[in-house]
């Protein structure tokens, strides 16, 4: 069943057309930076190389490649997200979910498949550009493997989010300005430097201080279980916000 | 889940049975103590004014809306104990088809059959038989969102019928068809009442003299009548409840 609603939900996804100009932007954006950053290392190569730690190809492109396009799947996974619910809502199509033998998790898990597959392939163009490299100089693999994974969390989390404020309202609008609202709210938290005891734990909540690790190719577990944490928390408010339906009729 | 695909059919169980429902939405919009049995075979004109309650009703007994009180259980299953296995056994068509514009009318289809349990041949045979009594053969390959309304509406019903189920619920079927296409619905809603029970709400009593075997009238929220329709003047009938 949940690979059902995945395929349909991805399908529908490729069939828009806002899909297809979100994802041609994207992709001049990833090959805007890829050519920018790629210009910046031969040009630091050789200063670079004569640091203690040497930073080769991989890690300076992992940092200042890869990094900066987490804010870019940050913004864009809500904008896939959007019309997960939203648009069911608004074309009274929900009905053909709420009378049909389908649970709410089912339902969720499957959007947000679909949702993520897709946005999948374009993280996996994104590290592919880097990859296409290794035909002419070595690649660090774990490195780049390290931070495609981190890059896949972060926007399964982004999804989540984004599936979640779908599942609130019929304005697709006001989903995604709020699901980008508080996902910016985490990312400015990495930024902030407070003093006091209680906001240091809000820092945690910070998306970039739980991303950095992997783009320096260490995997931490308490990173890993933090993204899964967040995307199990807002898959599972969208799954009591879609039982509750039935009970407040809205 | 082989309970939820499982669609035979108990004969001892109602299609439908639904005890004492009620539901509150607002101050001025509530269902009170609706009770209904139907059998295979049967087709249940829902009558009333606009208002009176009748698309809150549909709701309730197809499990889109929970009742305050009271219970649903469709072919034994119960809606409250059972949700999935009780939704598997019925087909619901409400007043606004829950149709995908983007989608083709097949592809719809599939996918109607195949969240309701559906899989290769079955759901193949059944596509081809819903495609056929709701005449969609023409539109098949096309869009739904460049068909007309009658189409959509037929598009509804072929979803709310590709599983066979023991209960199918209609919330004013004739919406948007043409003279043609309403005989054609009737015809078709004769045919489905051979292996299903049948509820339609309508506003129109000619609509439900034509076919229904059986009409219940909802007046402010509360089952005033039910009975069998026989003939007798059903705007006397309906005018002697709503008084």
């Amino acid at each position: 069943m949940i690979a059902t609603i995945a395929g349909l939900e991805s399908r529908r996804l490729f069939r828009s057309a806002h899909t297809w100009v979100m994802a041609a932007l994207l992709a001049a954006l990833f090959g805007f930076l890829f050519l920018k950053q790629l210009e910046s290392f031969l040009s630091l190569q050789s200063a670079l190389a004569a640091q203690d730690h040497p930073i080769g190809l991989t890690g300076f492109m992992s940092v200042r490649y890869l990094e900066p396009l987490a804010l870019a799947f940050t913004l864009v996974a809500p904008l896939f997200a959007m019309r997960s619910f939203s648009d069911e809502y608004r074309q009274q199509t929900f009905a053909l979910w709420q009378s049909s033998p389908v649970s709410a998790s089912s339902l969720v898990l499957g959007k947000f498949i679909g949702i993520f597959a897709a946005l999948t392939l374009l993280i996996l163009l994104c590290a592919g550009m880097l990859l296409i490299m290794k035909a002419f100089v070595d690649i660090d693999l774990p490195l780049l493997l390290s931070a495609t994974l981190g890059l896949m969390l972060c926007t399964a989390t982004c999804t989540a989010c984004g599936v979640y404020f779908s599942t609130l309202t019929q304005h697709s609008l006001i989903a995604i300005v709020a699901s980008i609202a508080l996902l910016l709210f985490s990312w400015l938290l990495g930024s902030a430097n407070f003093a006091s005891l209680p906001i240091q734990f809000i820092r945690e909540l910070s998306i970039p201080n739980h991303l950095r690790g992997f783009f320096q190719g260490y995997i931490q577990t308490r990173d890993i279980a933090f993204f899964l944490l967040a995307t199990g928390l807002f898959l599972g408010l969208s799954i009591i916000k879609i039982d509750s339906m039935r009970h407040t009729g809205q | 889940m082989a309970a939820v695909l499982d669609n035979t059919i108990e004969t001892n169980n109602f299609a439908l049975n639904a005890d004492s429902l009620c539901r509150r939405l607002s101050e001025s919009a509530s269902v009170s103590d609706v009770t209904l049995q139907m059998r295979r075979g049967e087709v249940l004109g829902l009558l009333g004014l606009n208002g009176a309650g009748k698309t809150t009703t549909l709701r309730m007994l197809s499990g889109v809306l929970v009742p305050d009180s009271g219970s649903v259980s469709i072919n034994g299953f119960s809606m409250h104990d059972q949700p999935l296995q009780a939704r598997a056994q019925l087909g619901y068509l409400p007043d606004q088809p829950p149709v995908y514009d983007d989608l083709r009318v097949h592809e719809y289809l599939t996918l109607a059959g195949k969240i309701r349990g559906l899989r290769s041949n079955r759901l193949s045979l059944q596509q081809s038989l819903v495609t056929e009594q709701c005449m969609l053969g023409d539109v098949n390959q096309k869009r739904i969102g460049t068909l007309s309304k009658g189409y959509k509406q037929r598009v509804g019903l072929a979803q709310a019928m590709i599983h066979q189920p023991a209960l199918l619920l209609l919330d004013e079927p004739s919406n948007g068809l043409d003279p043609q296409q309403l005989d054609s619905m009737r015809t078709l809603i004769a045919t489905i009442a051979q292996t299903s029970a049948v509820i339609l709400s309508t506003h129109l009593l000619s609509e439900a003299q034509a076919i229904c075997n059986r009409v219940a009238i909802i007046h402010e929220g509360k089952l005033v009548t039910d009975q069998a329709s026989d003939g007798e003047n059903l705007e006397h009938i309906f005018q002697g409840a709503i008084r």
